[in-house]
């Protein structure tokens, strides 16, 4: 017991001195940070405070209708074409559609379309979602959770999840109606397989291709009182990001297309998240047609002394262009959380 | 008691090939022979650890206690427990009074030194009372005085329980000492067999000679 | 690191109600399994290793092969087998607690087997020797030799509790990491790296090995007894 007490001490310890040291001496991390790779910075520049890392990464191209990111609420059909891994028929899946229809229709109730348009104001100072003209509007009655219908399984993509949407709007739902919303975040192509393969009741993402593919297979159904499939209520923009400096002259240039034609041309690192997500999708779409980008590996392996696929998530992609001083294609929610955190992403 | 003929092969190698024996009752036969003549072999094999090719009953019935070779040490336990597992702890407690290791009784049997490990296994063993008793080089790593104290807690429990006793040996010296009766093993083969003072003294076989020769006696 | 340090600290400090949900869904997750591959392993284990029986060798090819199993094919494996499409569908298990622990024990039970079959392969025959040369029948025979094993049951025990702890693929997969629901430490900090937040990662990282160290000590202490 006396040995136990004395290793824990030794630990409480270990850690507070580690923190103590640190608080001492400045952060390496800071004092590399503004070391710039390519941009030539003039060498009067004294090295900027230590203590927090400022953003230069900032948003270059924005509000381009090529940019448009729609979000789509899509509710699972119970008697879709379910099959299971050696494609046998499976027509007993178990999907809670009035949970699901309960929550679609008060997201797009008057009430949820109001949090969602205001989300993010008070924290960033910008509206992080705008809703759609010609939106679908719901005015079900929204009926109470019940034993059978209290767990609702969304699935969604990351990006929606990082955001903080969800994690605003659903809490208050669950509280008025009794609903449990699990929420199960993966990139588009995994949360949309995950939806396939029965474990879903309904989706939210942005992938309109994707989103088609799924509602053509039959995976989706027209909710009472609705007009199609496929529930488009929000969108954002895609933005553009960069060094601050633009060596691309990202800026100047015409339209988004005419942008990445410029960031190619002249070999400017990119950062792609290369992991089949939305924005991965929507990015390959932005190239030069010439390029022959694609999700594919074999599609890009000339370009990899600029083009960088990191497969990861988008706050992860974030700080790699960050240090990289690289171009990327972001959602503005993450962009704005990132930016708001010095870089550091919490 | 008696012990039926035996054979025992590895693959095609016969390792041991052995006719009928007696092991007199009250008395310690000691088995001498150089190493790999199949002294432990034939221990295992009377033991029932090991099988005999001909897969029968070899003893003419009654408990056998073995000690083998390398005693498993039960370093889990302590020595006072692996001694009186389930006996009378009088008797342990004489029989480590007699090998001198009753100060040990509370310790791991982990912490024990090789010689330690050797007097407990022979205490152990000598807990039970069995009719043949097979001992597999009790003292080998036992120090001359420990080894003179464990002969004599041999040949006395020999004695009062009347048991018959195989004692395993590569020390002629050791035979000399305790041993009525002595059987000569080479090469799996019984050589030569008797009184221990007749075979130690005047060998009747030449390659008995020459192996107790070699030994320096 | 020293900013993800003081961030730790913070974390623990400020006892966030998910961080100590994510610390006690782990804590579950990681001990139910660890211990329930325990009680299965160890038994399987000494019989391999005691036993010589048909089809033993086959047998313990098969578990070093599962030992070896990447822990994200398990997660998939069993997302398969649970999911709506699943043959396994109306036990409604996937993206709960119970088959993260179920995935966790299919994962460390080959460890543990492995573990205890070298040892008691390498004891086993000696004390066998010792044991019927007394004249002990197969129960005695069996007691001694578990307590003989005591010692590296705590090691195999040690082992499955760091796999289990430190383990992402099978129970991101199968859990779904689901928030207040099925997120644990690994799932936890895998997503704050993918959003970019490597210092809450690393945070979450430095919890996870203090306590881990915390449960080591605890049981090495106890070992250390054992021996004594």
């Amino acid at each position: 017991m006396k040995k136990t007490i004395s290793l824990l001490l030794a630990l409480i310890m270990i850690l507070a001195l580690c923190a103590c040291g640190q608080s001492a001496a400045p952060a390496p991390a800071a004092a590399q940070a503004p070391a710039p790779a390519e941009e030539p910075a003039p060498a009067a520049e004294p090295a900027p405070e230590p203590a927090a890392l400022v953003v230069d990464t900032c948003i270059l191209k924005e509000a381009d209708d090529a940019m448009i990111n729609n979000y789509s609420l899509l509710a699972v059909n119970p008697d879709a074409p379910f099959a299971d891994a050696d494609g046998n028929p499976v027509t007993d899946v178990e999907l809670n559609t009035v949970g699901a229809a309960a929550l679609i229709n008060w997201l797009l109730s008057e009430e949820g379309q109001d949090l969602a348009a205001n989300y993010g104001f008070d924290q960033y100072g910008e509206y992080l979602f705008y809703l759609k003209d010609g939106r679908p509007v719901s005015t079900a009655e929204i009926p109470a959770a019940t034993e059978e219908t209290k767990k609702i399984r969304l699935s969604t993509t990351t990006s929606v999840n990082d955001s903080g949407l969800l994690g605003y709007l659903l809490p208050i739902f669950e509280d008025k109606y009794g609903y449990e919303v699990e929420v199960y975040s993966a990139g588009t192509g995994k949360s949309i397989a995950n939806a396939k393969m029965g474990n879903a009741d309904l989706i939210l993402v942005h992938s309109k291709k994707q989103e088609e593919a799924f509602i053509e297979e039959g995976f989706s159904y027209v909710l009472d009182g609705m007009d199609a499939e496929r529930l488009n209520w929000m969108y954002n923009y895609f933005v553009l990001c960069g060094p601050s400096a633009d060596p691309a002259g990202v800026k100047e240039a015409a339209d988004v297309k005419a942008a990445f034609k410029a960031i190619a041309d002249g070999k400017y690192t990119f950062i792609s998240r290369g992991d089949g997500s939305g924005t991965h999708t929507k990015e390959i779409s932005l190239w030069p047609e010439e390029l022959g980008i694609t999700a594919d590996a074999e599609s890009f392996k000339d370009y990899t002394d600029w083009y960088i696929s990191a497969n990861t998530g988008m706050g992860a992609c974030l700080v790699m262009a960050e240090e990289m001083h690289a171009y990327i294609l972001t959602d503005k929610a993450t962009f704005l959380t990132f930016v708001a955190n010095d870089g550091v992403m919490g | 008691m008696k012990t039926m003929a035996f054979s025992k092969t590895y693959g095609k190698r016969r390792v041991l090939e052995l006719p009928e024996l007696e092991l007199p009752e009250g008395q310690i036969t000691a088995v001498i022979g150089p190493n790999g003549s199949g002294k432990s072999t034939f221990a295992k094999i009377l033991a029932g650890i090991e099988r005999a090719d001909e897969k029968k009953a070899l003893l003419s019935g009654g408990s056998v206690g073995y000690l083998p070779q390398k005693s498993f040490p039960f370093r889990m336990s302590t020595v006072k427990n692996i001694l009186t597992n389930g006996n009378d702890p009088a008797r342990a407690a004489a029989l480590m009074m007699a090998l001198d290791i009753e100060a040990l009784a509370g310790q791991s049997a982990k912490k024990l030194s090789g010689g330690e490990t050797a007097r407990m296994a022979l205490c152990r063993i000598l807990m039970s009372r069995y009719d043949l008793l097979i001992l597999d080089e009790p003292t080998t790593a036992m120090d001359m005085e420990s080894t003179l104290a464990a002969e004599k807690l041999i040949r006395d429990t020999c004695g009062e329980t009347g048991c018959a006793v195989l004692l395993i040996t590569h020390s002629i010296s050791q035979a000399r000492r305790i041993a009525d009766r002595v059987l000569v093993l080479q090469r799996g083969e019984l050589i030569e067999q008797g009184a221990a003072e007749a075979v130690l003294s005047a060998p009747s076989k030449e390659e008995t000679r020459r192996f107790l020769d070699f030994y320096g006696l | 690191m020293g900013s993800s340090i003081r961030k730790a600290i913070e974390l623990i400090l400020s006892a966030d109600p998910e961080l100590l949900n994510i610390l006690s869904t782990t804590a579950k997750v990681c001990l139910t399994s660890s211990v329930l591959a325990l009680v299965i392993g160890v038994p399987l284990g000494i019989l391999f290793g005691a036993e010589r029986f048909p089809g033993r060798k086959v047998l313990l090819v098969l578990n070093r092969t599962l030992i070896g199993m990447p822990p994200v094919v398990c997660g998939l494996l069993f997302y398969m087998l649970f999911s709506g499409v699943g043959p396994f569908r109306h036990l409604h298990l996937l993206f709960t607690v119970k088959l993260m622990i179920i995935a966790q024990v299919v994962l460390i039970t080959p460890i543990i087997i492995g573990v205890m079959e070298t040892f008691v392969a390498d004891t086993a025959p000696a004390l066998r020797e010792t044991t019927r040369g007394l004249g002990f029948g197969r129960i005695k025979e069996y007691k001694l030799l578990i307590n003989e094993c005591l010692y590296s049951i705590f090691s195999a025990y040690l082992l499955s509790f760091a796999r289990a702890i430190a383990e992402v693929g099978a129970v991101a997969m199968v859990g779904g990491a689901i928030a207040w629901k099925t997120n644990v430490m690994t799932t936890a900090i895998m997503m704050y790296t993918n959003r970019g937040s490597f210092t809450l990662g690393i945070a979450l990282g430095l919890i996870l090995l203090t306590l881990s160290l915390l449960v080591n000590v605890v049981l090495s202490l106890m070992q250390g007894r054992l021996s004594r």
